[in-house]
């Protein structure tokens, strides 16, 4: 029962030593005399020691001896699929905080700066270049996928995808984690997604703008597949916005009509909502209570009026993509705006 | 039959691979070998004879070669995601390590568990899914209950037996009329 045990928590590697018949490597059973029973506290102390040392260290990958920088740059430009010089991924790489650091390190061994300089140059300039390009672009692509959301919606998706934890996750997955020159080990999300955004400014400067856009896409833009838009906005009144969205297209107001009720006087309680408008059916919901109901079926009317949702068109990828005109500058409606307006009507009309 | 303590997982693509461009998973890979042990002439063979094609092929995968002396060969391959896959290639011949390398080439990098589903997708629903209310006659909502005219069985159109009934001006017994009729 105790050499069950101990065999099973120290592997059935050393399960040989506790058997009269020792299995050698080669599979074959060698006879050996009587079993060594010091052999099983010998071998739990030895595990009772690496489990008190504590686990391995972390480690930079560069610190292992089968590394390359120079390999492992290239790869990276090539795994992405793109053509990088050399001098512009090597910056995009060089942080700040490393110049800094080695800087001061030669200062402490004594080696003027001044006469012996690192000839490094940082990726300050290239990060606020693939800032800027990625965000102009997300921007337009989703103003030209979506020309009836609002404004504000689209602000609130461009800021979750250009949010360190969106960018350093995917910094992290194309293998930017270990090529990275910066002070912080582990690396910070703050400096994965820097980094990120430089790798696409170097991008631009050596093939143009056309294959940075490209790149965001591919990597930051895909990532909104498979994710609820309406979750990323939060509207704190659906119902005055679309009171107001419908005053301006003309409309009749909202009308909410219960639709369907079941299990009222239990905790399963379940009430369906739908919005009309001029009698029409713009939007339904579900929910637990009446007025939950009457909120996300609100939701649901601005979501179908957005056009997203599900039942609505997916993202476009890849040629298709490429062959998108695209609006830079002006800007899809805007929900405050249509709400103000909507207000001063209200009190126009009641004045007069 | 179903074990939660078995390990398993449902698909995924991280970074969704593939929608945009298609990034090899595989970021680097080491082959270590013994230049002078037997078990390690398939793999010095493979490193001879075609790991630089693999090299060229794969632009995006670095490839290290260590040499180790009085030790078995295995390929060691690491993947963006932080995974290593160790393969042994004791004794393989070059062809068999070329397998192996190619299979490691295509993987994800992602653990091999139990797949719960053999798909991925974010449309499950084309049509939307179920639910009670969805194909129910409007008209029950305002309906109070009970209703028995709603309790019989729907006859929209007349059946083989009422056509024949009919035709013998014989009147069906237990239909819905006959019972109005009677009360």
């Amino acid at each position: 029962m105790a050499a069950s045990l101990v065999r099973s928590t120290l592997g059935c590697q050393f399960a040989r030593f506790l058997r009269p018949s020792l299995i050698t490597a080669a599979g074959q059973t060698q006879s050996q005399r009587g079993v060594k029973r010091y052999m099983r506290a010998y071998l739990k102390e030895l595990y009772n020691r690496r489990l008190r040392v504590g686990p391995e260290k972390l480690r930079h990958r560069s610190e292992f001896m089968n590394w390359n920088y120079n390999a492992e740059i290239y790869a990276f430009g090539k795994r992405l699929g793109e053509e990088f010089s050399n001098d512009s991924l090597q910056a995009a790489f060089t942080h700040r905080s490393y110049i800094e650091a080695e800087e001061a390190r030669r200062a402490d061994l004594g080696i003027d700066v001044a006469s012996a300089p690192l000839g490094l140059t940082d990726n300050s300039e290239l990060t606020q270049k693939g800032e800027e390009t990625a965000s102009r672009y997300i921007k337009a692509y989703l103003r030209s996928s979506y020309p009836t959301m609002f404004e504000e919606a689209i602000v609130a998706i461009h800021d979750h995808l250009m949010s360190d934890d969106t960018l350093s996750h995917i910094a992290s997955h194309i293998g930017i984690g270990d090529l990275m020159l910066c002070s912080d080990f582990p690396p910070e999300e703050s400096t994965l997604s820097k980094n990120f955004l430089a790798v696409v400014g170097a991008l631009e400067t050596d093939k143009g703008v056309k294959r940075a856009e490209s790149l965001v896409r591919d990597l930051v833009l895909a990532q909104l597949v498979g994710k609820e838009l309406m979750e990323l906005w939060s509207v704190t009144n659906p119902m005055g916005l679309l009171m107001a969205v419908l005053d301006s297209q003309g409309r009749g107001p909202p009308e909410p009509r219960l639709q369907w009720q079941a299990g009222q006087r239990t905790i399963m309680a379940v009430y369906q909502v739908g919005i009309y408008s001029d009698k029409q059916l713009i939007g339904q919901s579900a929910g637990e209570r009446v007025t939950i109901a009457e909120d996300m079926a609100a939701q649901d009317a601005l979501q179908r009026m957005m056009g997203i949702g599900s039942g609505h068109m997916p993202l476009t990828f890849r040629t298709e993509a490429d062959k998108m005109e695209l609006r830079y500058d002006p800007k899809n409606i805007s929900a405050e705006e249509l709400m103000q307006t909507y207000e001063l009507r209200q009190k126009e009309n009641s004045v007069s | 039959m179903s074990n939660r303590a078995i390990p398993n997982a449902f698909v995924k693509n991280v970074l969704q691979n593939g929608l945009g461009r298609y990034i090899c998973q595989l970021q680097r890979v080491t082959l270590n070998f013994c230049k002078a042990t037997p078990s390690s002439l398939g793999t010095r063979d493979f490193i001879e004879k075609y790991l630089v094609d693999f090299t060229r092929e794969n632009p995006g995968t670095v490839v290290y070669v260590k040499p180790i002396r009085n030790r078995a060969p295995f390929l060691v391959a690491e993947y963006l995601n932080g995974r290593q896959e160790r393969v042994s290639t004791k004794d393989m011949p070059a062809d068999e390590v070329c397998k192996w390398l190619e299979h490691l080439r295509t993987r994800s990098g992602a653990q091999i568990v139990n797949l719960r589903k053999e798909w991925l997708t974010n449309t499950p629903s084309i049509q939307g899914v179920w639910h009670p209310f969805l194909n129910k006659n409007p008209s029950l909502a305002g309906t109070s209950f009970p209703a028995p005219e709603l309790y019989g069985a729907k006859t929209e159109s007349k059946s083989a037996t009422d056509m024949v009934l009919e035709e013998a001006g014989v009147k069906k017994v237990g239909s819905v009329d006959s019972a109005s009729s009677k009360e």
